[in-house]
């Protein structure tokens, strides 16, 4: 086989490998941003956590019913503890992922891609 | 109200159900801390104490249920990698789960799904009778029509690889009626547009909660999506930190595969068969 051939697919595995291994963390990271609160299934996202600190500017602090991710109400009794729940959840979750994240982007080989 | 989590085995001569059950089913007890039954058969039971993993079975289940094996009718591919042969599926009694579950709320599992996270913590406070995932993700980012929709023309295919019920009269109707739709199979088949020849739960559930719910997609009571192998992929090794190192086979090279591993996450890992090969040390994990 032509070198550069071999080369170009060798490179080609690796991205494969890589494209699926940050799939693979972008999944973990979704489903721990899964919370769960008085019945209701909300997904933590920047838009959330804006949405609610944006409530509490307003003064819309207790016993606000506001939609999950299925779209359904769900009443958050205290929403300055609610936002501190979310706000807890994603940074823990978000640090987590950024330093997988940048573990896997350090590794150039398949092998050390996925610690054999 | 107690929660639990439910397994069913019921042993075949290819495949060994009841060692995949206690590595769920352990895998399970551990990583969501909570009781884990089984439901299988006395066949399974004599095997597992001829094969000596049935004090392991002990120590991992809270109670193993006994029940009666299904007819074995039911014949599907069982794909191990590049090889594959028919062999008897016996999966007809997953409706059962609803009168044989010993906890006022369920979380049945597939005894090929390996849990290392609690995803589920949110979902136990719902309240809804009944929850199904409703779509699966494969590892290799591929998926299928046939994945998403019961057929070409039918509604969405949900997965019954994980279910979440209580015991309540409202959850019961799905499950009657998925025993219904297993009797009349074929009638179906002629109206969802689905082959016959091979039941599912999946397409029964479907159908169930699709009828169930005024024939409408509801994803309301969705559990997380399913993040699956298919059965050409396999599970090649097994660290003791974790961490799962699996052969992907590649959808458009078929004699291609390539690398990949997962550590603290929940797969559905469809090549039984390769789960049975790391026996040792995923039983070395729970």
């Amino acid at each position: 086989m032509d070198d550069r051939l071999k080369k170009a697919l060798e490179f080609s595995n690796y991205q494969n490998a890589l494209s699926v291994q940050r799939q693979l963390l972008k999944e973990k990271l979704n489903s721990s941003l899964i919370y769960g609160y008085n019945g209701g299934i909300f997904k933590v996202t920047e838009s959330l956590i804006s949405f609610v600190q944006f409530l509490i500017d307003n003064d819309r602090i207790s016993d606000i019913p506001i939609l999950d991710s299925n779209s359904n109400p769900i009443l958050i009794k205290d929403m300055k503890e609610f936002r501190d729940s979310i706000l807890n959840v994603y940074f823990t979750v978000v640090v987590g992922y950024y330093s997988e994240y940048e573990k896997i982007k350090k590794n150039r080989t398949i092998e050390k891609l996925v610690e054999l | 109200m107690n929660k639990g989590i439910i397994l069913f085995a019921h042993n075949s001569k290819e495949v060994d159900y009841s060692v995949l059950s206690i590595i769920a089913g352990g895998l399970a007890k551990k990583n969501l801390d909570l009781p884990v039954s089984l439901i299988t058969d006395i066949s399974t039971i004599e095997w597992m104490k001829e094969s000596k993993i049935y004090s392991i079975a002990l120590s991992v289940f809270d109670k193993i249920i006994e029940t009666q094996r299904p007819r074995e009718f039911n014949h599907r591919i069982l794909r191990d990698g590049v090889e594959s042969k028919k062999i008897p599926f016996i999966n007809q009694n997953r409706s059962s789960v609803w009168h044989l579950s010993p906890y006022d709320k369920t979380l049945l599992i597939d005894t090929d799904y390996l849990i290392f996270e609690d995803v589920f913590k949110s979902y136990w406070q719902l309240n809804l009778p009944f929850m199904i995932s409703d779509s699966i993700k494969l590892v290799n980012g591929k998926i299928g029509v046939l994945d998403r929709w019961i057929s070409d023309i039918a509604p969405r295919l949900f997965w019954a690889t994980t279910l979440m019920f209580d015991k309540s009269d409202e959850s019961k109707i799905y499950f009657d009626l998925v025993d219904h739709i297993r009797e009349n199979y074929r009638y179906y088949a002629d109206i969802y547009q689905y082959r016959h020849e091979v039941y599912r739960n999946d397409i029964a559930f479907s159908i169930s909660k699709h009828i169930v719910e005024g024939f409408k997609e509801d994803l309301s009571n969705s559990l997380p999506y399913i993040l699956s192998l298919t059965d050409k992929d396999e599970l090649i090794d097994v660290k003791s930190d974790g961490r799962l190192i699996f052969l992907l086979n590649d959808e458009i090279s078929a004699d291609k595969s390539f690398l990949s591993s997962c550590k603290d996450q929940n797969v559905h890992i469809m090549n039984k068969q390769s789960i049975v090969r790391n026996k040792e040390k995923l039983l070395e994990l729970i």
